[in-house]
């Protein structure tokens, strides 16, 4: 739902399942207000028994430190419980950021949803 | 043409992020800042922003940031955040390791990172009390 406050700062999460993964679309500016929504969605569904994340960061224009800081969160979470957290299709800012800070490497960052549902299976 | 500078004051809290992103924007546009330009100047903006919310003031006693741009030459736009709080010089923080692998990567300090990579020009000096951060965006890469 987009932010009451300032629409420019929204954040949407649309939610679905592909194969055993949970797919969580992501579009809109990911910044400290709302970087802990997202964080909140990955752990609802990490409570439910999900361990396979994938999130498509295609529709996320913009994305600060607190947005990293919740996708280093998610990552660990389900590092720690043997589980998948991967991030698919950043483009423009959002894959600035991800090179200058080293998470292209830290994280499991892929070009589409297809690469990183498939990961592991072949 | 003389050079003059446009201030905001707001309150040190997140939800005060907006209205200093409008702000900022004004300026870009007065410098002329090319659009692929804005998406950093955002960046910048929030990371100093939050930075005086996370760390200038006590939890309990939220204070004041002054955020000033003024564009000294066509295509340039300086921007500085200043803040009353307790003394804070960001750039000396010691710069993250990028090569860690995700279960040695601390959860912050990439805030930093991204303005020292991102901005063109930043300094940073404390004043009669005042912590301040200035830095540059040019229409040239």
């Amino acid at each position: 739902m987009a932010s009451p406050h300032n629409g420019k700062n929204s954040l949407n999460i649309e939610r679905t399942q592909v194969s055993d993964q949970v797919l969580l679309i992501v579009s809109g500016r990911m910044d400290a207000e709302s970087a802990t929504e997202f964080q909140d969605k990955c752990e609802e569904c990490i409570a439910e028994g999900h361990t396979g994340l994938v999130a498509d960061l295609g529709g996320l224009a913009y994305v600060s430190s607190m947005g990293l800081r919740s996708f280093l969160a998610v990552a660990k979470t389900l590092q720690a419980k043997g589980g998948t957290f991967r991030l698919c299709c950043l483009k423009g800012l959002v894959k600035q950021v991800f090179e200058i800070t080293g998470l292209m490497q830290a994280l499991s960052v892929y070009d589409s949803v297809e690469s990183a549902v498939l990961e592991g299976k072949r | 043409m003389p050079c003059t500078s446009q201030s905001l004051t707001v309150t040190a809290k997140p939800s005060s992020l907006g209205a200093v992103t409008e702000f900022v924007r004004q300026g870009a546009l007065q410098a002329n800042l090319p659009d692929d330009r804005i998406g950093a100047l955002d960046l910048l903006v929030d990371e100093l922003i939050m930075n005086v919310c996370t760390h200038a003031y006590p939890d309990d006693r939220p204070g004041d940031v002054m955020v000033t741009y003024s564009v000294p030459a066509p295509g340039e736009l300086s921007v500085e955040v200043a803040d009353r709080g307790i003394e804070f010089n960001p750039l000396t923080a010691d710069p993250p390791d990028l090569t860690l692998r995700l279960e040695a990567r601390p959860i912050g300090g990439l805030g930093i990172h991204l303005v020292k990579t991102l901005a063109q020009s930043l300094a940073y000096r404390r004043e009669q009390g005042w912590n301040r951060l200035t830095f540059g965006l040019s229409a040239r890469s």
